[in-house]
């Protein structure tokens, strides 16, 4: 299952980030009856972001671009192809809206190469899917602490790999995987529930 | 006033110390009747763009909860001295809107006997008003927050008028609760909520499923709603400026003028003709401590002796259930309460009750969310999709709170040997378990867990807070949510230290407003009888000033 722009769009209404930030040229016909729709003065948290943000992707975010898909695959169900335009989306939507966390996202991705290289000889994103697993297993990634203001790989743990699986797990694709079409997180409406024995 | 501009308004009628739910009602209803209100609040305005990233905090696995709110630190020190370690930065925000942005928003009033459990079952002590004084009080509450309730629940005592909004639909998990229950004649029913449908003037719900302890949408009432409202009918809001002191005049009388400190150092001296303190259960008290003069040399308002004693909360209690191979959580929910059960609020013995009153709510989203638990996970991929799905899914809970009597060495003090950053002496908690409060807890379990068993479930916990193991307990189990007396009402001012009307019985311009004035706790989360016990006092200040 490939996730899409609108795949992307509905994890960033539960992010907070809505379709007015820079990812709103991102969008194309496609997304523009989920969470666009739904996004509101609240969601709409990037309000302040610039309307004119680059419809093309600049070289260097590409190339974090090819990362953040990179490692969204491997921390993802086989079953889904998190696409760029859904990293993309999803990411771009943070970036635009939050100076900050695009810092994060360089310097993650410099401290991310920089295991990869010491594990595998090259960026991350150039490795096979087996090499970013071992990079994965056999250092501080996943298994070490996750601290928003910690040592470089403790922020890659915080604001690298712990915002991708917000963004699959609190987005309904992920709900669904694990049984809920409203994970706790995601903005899926109130007060719908089936009726027994369904 | 500007958010930077921290000096003292000009000559205002009334100061109130705290902005949250004790404080924002009574502030606007004085300001709508055209007078001058200046709120101290001691926290910041939070900005409601930040709620995501809040949210995000109460989601991730490795941040505690005093971090979503940014508690903690020197300001807020606390010590602990009972048999029972609270986590209160855990447990309160100071900004405006106060604990309230932290709340679950569950909105049952007080029932009958809650005020009359001495003349009624020989214990504790009446307070000096009861339920009918504040029932127009409580509809008026019911009115400005938007509750969401149902009007014929069984239990719930006598209502003069329908609630504001239709009760929330119940989740799938209410469902299957109610079907268990009714084979157990165990009654299910919906619970009264602080949560917008749609017919108020905020956001409407919008489901993030989180409202305990952030709501990104607004939906949730939170008391930063009428403080702005206040603003807008002319009172001034003075964030970051917290009070050290209240001061009185030279015959010991009056209080004359509220000690402020602002982040630059400053201190500002707040003049009114009357000073409300609503700083919360827990600092109110230390506010009064600290403002000792020779006339007061035990603490203001404390010539009863009786200040910051009789403290209690409503200790906790849970279960936890799984039902094998059947999913709980399909359904598009958002609140994380809609319903709830009050069978066990009334005693099974009036003439001897032996335990509290439970108040069991069900909860709608039970155990961490999936993106928690992939957070704190180690593995990727498959296996990580494996073993979220494994943990999330089949699990149901409900929590309670249940009546605690009051004790007289339950208290808040002062403790000289610790001081925060502004060098002012800690609030102490000093709370031990009482049987009383245990055999409720038991009871409320076992209801549960009955209904649980009944559905072909397993209970994996159940348990309330009051066992020795209580410190070994996970910090979101343990008490202090809602935090009661220490600065009770009464008529007699040898015994209590404010009257029917929040009037302290030793200063003739000092209020206090919030869940210290309670008598006895009943069991139903205290918020709504806060507010509207607040807008009973702004009647009465309305006819001093
Ligand atoms: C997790 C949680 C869930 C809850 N859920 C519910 C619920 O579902 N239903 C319910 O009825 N209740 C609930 N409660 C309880 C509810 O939050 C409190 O009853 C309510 O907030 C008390 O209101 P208050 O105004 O008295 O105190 P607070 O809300 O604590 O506000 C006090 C304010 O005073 C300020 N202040 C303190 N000291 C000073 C000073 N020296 N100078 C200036 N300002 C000061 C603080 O910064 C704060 O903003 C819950 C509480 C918690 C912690």
């Amino acid at each position: 299952m490939e996730l899409s722009r609108r795949d992307a769009l509905a994890a960033l209404s539960a992010a907070g980030i809505a379709a007015t930030a820079g990812c709103s040229s991102l969008l194309g016909d496609e997304g523009t009856e989920t969470a666009a729709e739904e996004t509101d003065e609240a969601t709409a948290t990037a309000t302040d972001a610039p309307t004119d943000a680059p419809t093309e992707t600049p070289a260097d975010e590409a190339s974090s671009m090819d990362t953040m898909v990179a490692l969204a695959e491997v921390l993802y169900p086989s079953e889904v192809e998190p696409t760029e335009s859904f990293v993309q989306t999803y990411l771009y939507g943070r970036i635009y809206a939050e100076e900050a966390y695009a810092g994060e996202v360089d310097s993650g991705i410099e401290t991310l190469n920089g295991l990869a290289n010491d594990e595998a000889g090259d960026d991350f994103h150039a490795l096979s899917a087996d090499e970013r697993v071992s990079v994965i297993e056999n250092t501080d990634l996943r298994t070490g602490d996750s601290v928003h203001d910690g040592s470089d790989v403790e922020r890659v743990n915080y604001h690298l790999v712990d915002e991708l699986l917000f963004a699959f797990y609190s987005s309904p694709v992920g709900g669904e995987m694990v049984g809920t079409q409203n994970p706790r997180g995601f903005p899926g409406g109130y007060g719908y529930s089936p009726p027994l024995d369904q | 006033m500007s958010a930077t501009d921290k000096t003292p308004a000009e000559d205002p009628d009334v100061c109130v110390v705290g902005a949250g739910p004790a404080s924002a009602l009574l502030s606007h209803c004085l300001a709508k009747r055209g007078h001058d209100v200046v709120i101290l609040e001691a926290g910041p305005r939070f900005d409601l763009d930040e709620r995501i990233e809040r949210m995000k905090r109460q989601i991730h696995p490795d941040r505690a909860d005093n971090e979503i709110w940014d508690m903690g630190g020197e300001r807020d020190a606390y010590t602990t001295s009972g048999d029972h370690s609270w986590l209160i930065n855990q447990r309160r925000v100071k900004g405006v809107g106060g604990t309230s942005l932290h709340w679950g928003s569950v909105v049952p009033r007080l029932y009958e006997k809650d005020f009359e459990m001495e003349s009624r079952h020989g214990i504790a002590r009446d307070w000096p008003i009861s339920y009918e004084d504040l029932q127009p009080y409580y509809a008026e509450a019911e009115q400005e927050i938007g509750v969401a309730g149902p009007d014929d629940a069984p239990f719930f005592p006598p209502r003069e008028e329908e609630y504001p909004m239709d009760p929330l639909a119940p989740s799938y998990s209410d469902k299957l609760f109610a079907r268990a229950g009714e084979a157990l004649d165990i009654e299910v029913h919906s619970m009264p909520m602080a949560i917008n449908t749609g017919e108020y003037d905020r956001n409407e719900c919008q489901g993030y499923g989180t409202c305990q302890f952030v709501c990104p949408s607004g939906g949730k009432y939170t008391a930063d709603i009428h403080v702005r409202k206040a603003e807008r009918e002319g009172a001034t809001l003075i964030t970051e400026a917290v009070v050290q002191r209240l001061n009185h005049g030279p015959a010991g009388e009056e209080i004359t003028e509220a000690v402020y400190e602002t982040p630059d150092g400053e201190t500002h001296r707040q003049k009114a003709d009357v000073f409300v303190a609503a700083a919360g259960a827990y600092e109110t008290p230390r506010l009064l401590f600290l403002s000792e003069s020779g006339e007061y040399p035990n603490g203001l308002a404390n010539s009863s002796g009786t200040l910051g004693k009789y403290f209690m909360g409503h200790p906790p209690a849970g279960v936890v259930g799984v039902l094998p191979n059947e999913e709980t959580h399909v359904d598009s929910y958002g609140p994380v309460v809609s319903s709830g059960i009050h069978q066990f609020y009334e005693y099974d013995d009036p003439d001897d009750p032996k335990r509290g009153s439970v108040n069991i709510f069900l909860t709608n989203v039970s155990g961490p969310s999936p993106a928690t638990l992939a957070m704190a996970e180690e593995s990727v991929g498959d296996e990580l999709l494996e073993s979220v799905d494994l943990q999330f899914g089949s699990t149901l809970q409900a929590n309670m709170s249940v009546e605690m009597l009051p004790r007289e060495d339950n208290q808040i003090t002062v403790d000289d040997s610790q001081t925060d950053s502004y060098g002012n002496p800690v609030p102490d908690v000093d709370i031990s378990p009482s049987e009383f409060a245990r055999r409720g807890q038991v009871r409320g379990t076992e209801a549960v867990s009955e209904i649980i068993e009944e559905m072909g479930g397993t209970v994996v916990y159940a348990d309330g807070t009051l066992t020795v193991e209580h410190d070994e307990m996970p910090p979101i189990a343990k008490g202090g949510y809602h935090p009661l007396g220490g600065s009770r009402m009464g008529e007699d001012p040898a015994e209590s230290v404010v009257d029917p009307n929040l009037q302290t019985h030793d200063l003739e311009n000092l209020y206090v407003s919030g869940g210290g004035v309670f008598v006895t706790s009943g069991a139903s989360n205290p918020t709504l009888t806060i507010m509207a016990l607040s807008l009973k006092a702004a009647d009465h200040i309305d006819e001093q000033l």
